[in-house]
C-alpha cells in the first residue's frame, strides 16, 4: 500500500473515532446530556420477572431508593432525564471522565462532569456500572427538604416497562418476553383504559396529543410536577384559556423570570380526553435543546396523577390504569 | 301551537339576556394570543377582584384603590387600560415575558411553583401528649429500651421491612427479622411521637392492629407510635373503683386517661412533651393533687394542681452582684417576663437551676431592673437587633471553626436564622471557635462569618452552589 494512503487512512479513522465520540453532544447549560455513548453501559441483571419496588413520595415527586456500593439513598424518578444523574453535594469528588464543563445557568458556574458509577442497585436490580452526570440539585432537596443522592434516568429502564401506581405507591419494574410484551401472568394491571404509542429520541418519551383540537408533542417527564407548554409554540391555542396564577419564580443562580399557571379544558392523549388540565406556560427552548429535540409542550404530574401509568420501553407503549379496572 | 313558539322564543331570550347580563358581572382573568387580559367588572365584591389581582400577580393592587380610580399598581406591573365602559374596565399587559426562561429542567421551575403538598407528610408536629392505642399490642418497649415492632403472619413473604419517621421511611433499611410466627425488628427510639409502615415485598402496608392513625398525605393513612417517658402513680385508694388523671396537656380531659390498678398503686403510662404541665387525679368522682408531688400552683379558679416540669435542667449563675437587691433571669423561654424566675444568692453571687424543654433560646439577667447579658457566656444571638446571652438546650450539633486564634469574632448564619449576619455569636475555646444548636430533623445551609468575611465549613465536605458562586456548606440533621 502507498504510504499516502496509509496516511490517509489514519487520518479517516481518527476523524471517525473523534466524530464517534463527540458526536450528538448536546452542551446545554447545567445539565449537559451527552447522547454519544463512549462505551455502552453493561445490561443490567437481577432475579427477577417483576421487581416491586416502594415508592416514597416528596411533594409531587416520585422518590425511589436505591444503593451505590455502600450508600444509600433517595432518588427521584425522573424520565426527564435521559439517564443518571448525581446531585454534585454528594458526588462532586467522584472521579470524571470526562473534562469538567463550567458553562452554568445564567453564567453562575454550575459544573456539571460525567463519571461512572459501580455497584448501582434498585433492590435486586443490579448495575455493573453506570454513567451518570454529576450536577447540582439542590433546587429540589431545598424545596422539598428531602435528601436526593440523584435522578434515576430513562436509559435505566430502557430494557423494562414500569408501572407507576401512585395510588399505592408502588413501581414495579418488568421484565419482558422476546416480544417485547410483559408476561401475562407478571401484569399488575389488566385492561389498559389508555394506550398510545410513543417515540423514544436521545432517551425522552415523547407522546403525542391534542390539547384544544391542535396536535402537539409532548415529552413526558415524571421529573416535573406540573404540566408545561412553550408559550411561543402554542399561543395559538391561548384565546380565552382560564389563568389561574401568574408569578414570577427563581431559577438557579438567582434569575427571576415569570410563568402563567393556566387551565385548559380538552387534552386528548391516545383515544382518551383529560378534562380541566392545568399547565405553566414557560418558554421550553432550553429544555427542548437539553432533549435534543423541540418540545411543544411536557406532560408532567397533572397528567400522570390521572391513572397509573405504564412505560413499555422496548415497544414504546405508554398505557395508563384506572384503579377501579385492575 | 303558535302561542307555544313564541312562549319559548320569548323564554329562551329571556335566558340569553339573563346568561349575557350574568357574564357581564364576572371579572375574569384570560389569554389572549399575546396577552394577559384582566376584565374588571366595578360590580364585583372586594374580596372576587382582591383574588383576581393576586391571581394576576399584580402587587400592591387592592380593590379598594381600584374602586377610587387609582390604577397606579397596574400601571407599574405593565398592564395598559384596552377597554372602558360604564361598569367594565379591561387591562391588557404583554405576554412577551413568558419567552425568558433560562431552565433547562422543569423541576426548576415547577418544585419552586407547585406547593400543593406543603408540609411533610410522615414527619409529626411536636404533640403534648400521646397514648397508643392498639388492638392487640404488636408494638412495644423491651427490657433493653429497645422497641419491638411485631408483624403477626406473612410466613410466605420473602422482604418485609419497617419504614417510619424514625428511619427516614427508609424503603430499604429497616428489614425485620422472621420469626415462626412472624416478622420482628428492634428499633432505638427516644421519647415522641412516631409514623410507620410495614413494606411487605415492596407493598406498603399499615399496621392493622394499631388504631392510632395520621393521614400519609395521600391516600391512606400512617400508623402512629408513642415512646413513653412518664409514669404517674397513685398510691392507696385501695377500695377506689374508678381513677383516671386530668391535667393542662389535655385540655382536662377526666375521661381518656385511666389508671390501672397495680399491687398496691395505681398508674399510667404515656408520652408528655417537654414543658411545664398541671395535673390531679379524679378518685371515683373527687379531685385529689398528687400526693407524692410537692410542687403545686393555684389556677384561676383558685384549685391547686399539681406541677411536673420537663426538660433539661440548666444552672443560670451569675457571679459578684452581693449587693444587689434582686436578680432574675428572662429569656424566650418564658417570653421575657422580667419578675418571674428569681435567682438565689450564694456566697459569690447568684444562681439558680431551671428546667427548660430542649430549643435554643436567648436570655439576660435581670439585677435590679439593669438588663445585663450572662458575663460567663461569650455565646449570644441577636434577637430583634438587640444582643442576648445565648443557650442551647440538649443541643444536637455542634458547629465548629478551628483555627481563626486573631479573629476578633465569629459568626454563625443560615437558613436557620434567615442567614442574619449578626445571628450567633460563637465562643473560642482552645483553637476552635465552638456553638452548639437544637435543630429539627431536616436539611440547613450557612456559613461562618469572621470578622466580617463569609467562609464555608472547612471541617464540613458537603456544600451546595449560592446565587453569589460561594457556596454554601450543607448539614442534614436526621
Amino acid at each position: 500500500m502507498p504510504r499516502s494512503y496509509l496516511y490517509l487512512m489514519i487520518c479517516l479513522l481518527a476523524v471517525c473515532w473523534h466524530q464517534g465520540q463527540c458526536s450528538n453532544n448536546i452542551p446545554i447549560n447545567g445539565i449537559t446530556f451527552k447522547n454519544a455513548i463512549r462505551d455502552p453501559d453493561p445490561d443490567p441483571s437481577g432475579d427477577f420477572n417483576t421487581l416491586i419496588v416502594p415508592i416514597k413520595r416528596a411533594g409531587n415527586l416520585i422518590i425511589v431508593e436505591a444503593q451505590i456500593d455502600s450508600l444509600v439513598g433517595n432518588f427521584v424518578l425522573d424520565t426527564g432525564a435521559p439517564y443518571l444523574v448525581l446531585n454534585a453535594t454528594y458526588f462532586r469528588y467522584m472521579p470524571q471522565i470526562t473534562e469538567q464543563e463550567s458553562a452554568g445557568l445564567n453564567g453562575t458556574g454550575a459544573a456539571t462532569f460525567t463519571t461512572n458509577v459501580y455497584n448501582f442497585n434498585i433492590l435486586d436490580l443490579h448495575y455493573s456500572r453506570l454513567t451518570a452526570d454529576v450536577t447540582d440539585l439542590s433546587a429540589i432537596e431545598n424545596s422539598r427538604n428531602i435528601k436526593i443522592l440523584g435522578l434515576l434516568g430513562t436509559r435505566l429502564f430502557n430494557k423494562f416497562a414500569i408501572t407507576v401506581d401512585l395510588f399505592r405507591n408502588t413501581l414495579y419494574i418488568h421484565k419482558l418476553k422476546e416480544d417485547g410484551n410483559i408476561p401475562q401472568g407478571e401484569k399488575a394491571f389488566h385492561d389498559p383504559w389508555m394506550v398510545t404509542p410513543f417515540k423514544y429520541l436521545n432517551d425522552v418519551i415523547f407522546i403525542k396529543g391534542i390539547a384544544n383540537d391542535s396536535p402537539l408533542w409532548f415529552a413526558f417527564d415524571t421529573g416535573a410536577e406540573t404540566n408545561l407548554m412553550d408559550y411561543d409554540r402554542v399561543r395559538k391555542l391561548l384565546p380565552g384559556m382560564q389563568v389561574l396564577n401568574r408569578t414570577k419564580t427563581t431559577g438557579i443562580g438567582g434569575s427571576s423570570f415569570e410563568v402563567i399557571y393556566a387551565r385548559f379544558d380538552t387534552l386528548k392523549i391516545g383515544d382518551r380526553r383529560f378534562m380541566k388540565n392545568r399547565v405553566l406556560l414557560t418558554s421550553l427552548d432550553k429544555m427542548g435543546k437539553a432533549y435534543g429535540h423541540a418540545v411543544d409542550g411536557i406532560l408532567g404530574y397533572d397528567f400522570f396523577i390521572r391513572g397509573i401509568f405504564s412505560i413499555n420501553f422496548v415497544k414504546k407503549e405508554f398505557e395508563m390504569y384506572i384503579y377501579t379496572n385492575q | 301551537m303558535k302561542k307555544y313558539r313564541s312562549i319559548v322564543l320569548f323564554l329562551l331570550l329571556l335566558s340569553c339576556f339573563v346568561s349575557e347580563t350574568k357574564a357581564q358581572k364576572r371579572s375574569s382573568l384570560v389569554l389572549g394570543k399575546d396577552h394577559l387580559i384582566l376584565l374588571l367588572d366595578m360590580r364585583s365584591s372586594k374580596q372576587e377582584l382582591d383574588s383576581l389581582f393576586k391571581a394576576a400577580g399584580v402587587k400592591g393592587a387592592t380593590a379598594t384603590a381600584f374602586f377610587n380610580g387609582d390604577y397606579s399598581a397596574f400601571k407599574k406591573d405593565g398592564w395598559n387600560i384596552n377597554k372602558r365602559s360604564k361598569n367594565l374596565i379591561q387591562f391588557d399587559r404583554s405576554l412577551t415575558d413568558l419567552n425568558i426562561n433560562a431552565q433547562n429542567k422543569p423541576f426548576l421551575i415547577t418544585t419552586n411553583i407547585s406547593n400543593e403538598n406543603e408540609g411533610r407528610p410522615g414527619y409529626p408536629a411536636d404533640e403534648t401528649f400521646g397514648i397508643n392505642k392498639f388492638s392487640q399490642l404488636n408494638v412495644y418497649e423491651l427490657p433493653s429500651g429497645l422497641t419491638r415492632f411485631y408483624l403477626p403472619g406473612f410466613l410466605k413473604s420473602k422482604r418485609v421491612l419497617l419504614s417510619g419517621n424514625f428511619n427516614n421511611w427508609s424503603t430499604l433499611k429497616g428489614a425485620m427479622i422472621k420469626t415462626d410466627s412472624g416478622w420482628i425488628a428492634d428499633v432505638k427510639l427516644a421519647a415522641g411521637v412516631y409514623e410507620y409502615k410495614y413494606i411487605i415485598d415492596g407493598k406498603w402496608q399499615r399496621d392493622r392492629s394499631n388504631l392510632q392513625q395520621h393521614p400519609d398525605g395521600f391516600s391512606d393513612v400512617n400508623s402512629v407510635y408513642y415512646r413513653y417517658n412518664h409514669t404517674f402513680r397513685l398510691s392507696g385508694f385501695a377500695g377506689a373503683h374508678k381513677i383516671t388523671l386530668a391535667g393542662s396537656f389535655n385540655n382536662w380531659d377526666a375521661n381518656t386517661i385511666i389508671l390501672q390498678k397495680k399491687g398496691n398503686s395505681w398508674e399510667t403510662k404515656f408520652y408528655l412533651h417537654d414543658g411545664m404541665h398541671t395535673y390531679r387525679f379524679l378518685v371515683d368522682g373527687q379531685w385529689f393533687t398528687d400526693p407524692a408531688n410537692p410542687v403545686t400552683v393555684k389556677d384561676v379558679d383558685g384549685h391547686t394542681n399539681s406541677v411536673i416540669n420537663l426538660g433539661e435542667t440548666v444552672n443560670f449563675t451569675l457571679d459578684g452582684y452581693t449587693n444587689a437587691r434582686k436578680v432574675y433571669v428572662a429569656g424566650t423561654f418564658n417570653n421575657w417576663k422580667p419578675g418571674e424566675i428569681a435567682l438565689k444568692k450564694t456566697a459569690t453571687g447568684w444562681a439558680l437551676p431551671l428546667i427548660i424543654p430542649a430549643g435554643n433560646y436567648g436570655y439576660k439577667f435581670i439585677v435590679d431592673d439593669n438588663w445585663i447579658t450572662d458575663p460567663l457566656n461569650k455565646r449570644t444571638v441577636v434577637e430583634d437587633g438587640v444582643v442576648n446571652s445565648f443557650i442551647a438546650v440538649k443541643p444536637n450539633y455542634t458547629f465548629k471553626l478551628k483555627g481563626y486564634p486573631n479573629a476578633k469574632v465569629v459568626h454563625l448564619a443560615g437558613n436557620f436564622n434567615n442567614w442574619d449576619p449578626d445571628g450567633f455569636t460563637l465562643a473560642h475555646n482552645g483553637d476552635e471557635w465552638t456553638i452548639g444548636l437544637y435543630l429539627k430533623p431536616g436539611k440547613y445551609r450557612y456559613k461562618f462569618l469572621v470578622d466580617g468575611q463569609w467562609v464555608l465549613d472547612p471541617g464540613n465536605k458537603l456544600y451546595e452552589k449560592n446565587e453569589y458562586d460561594t457556596g454554601n456548606s450543607v448539614l442534614w440533621i436526621e
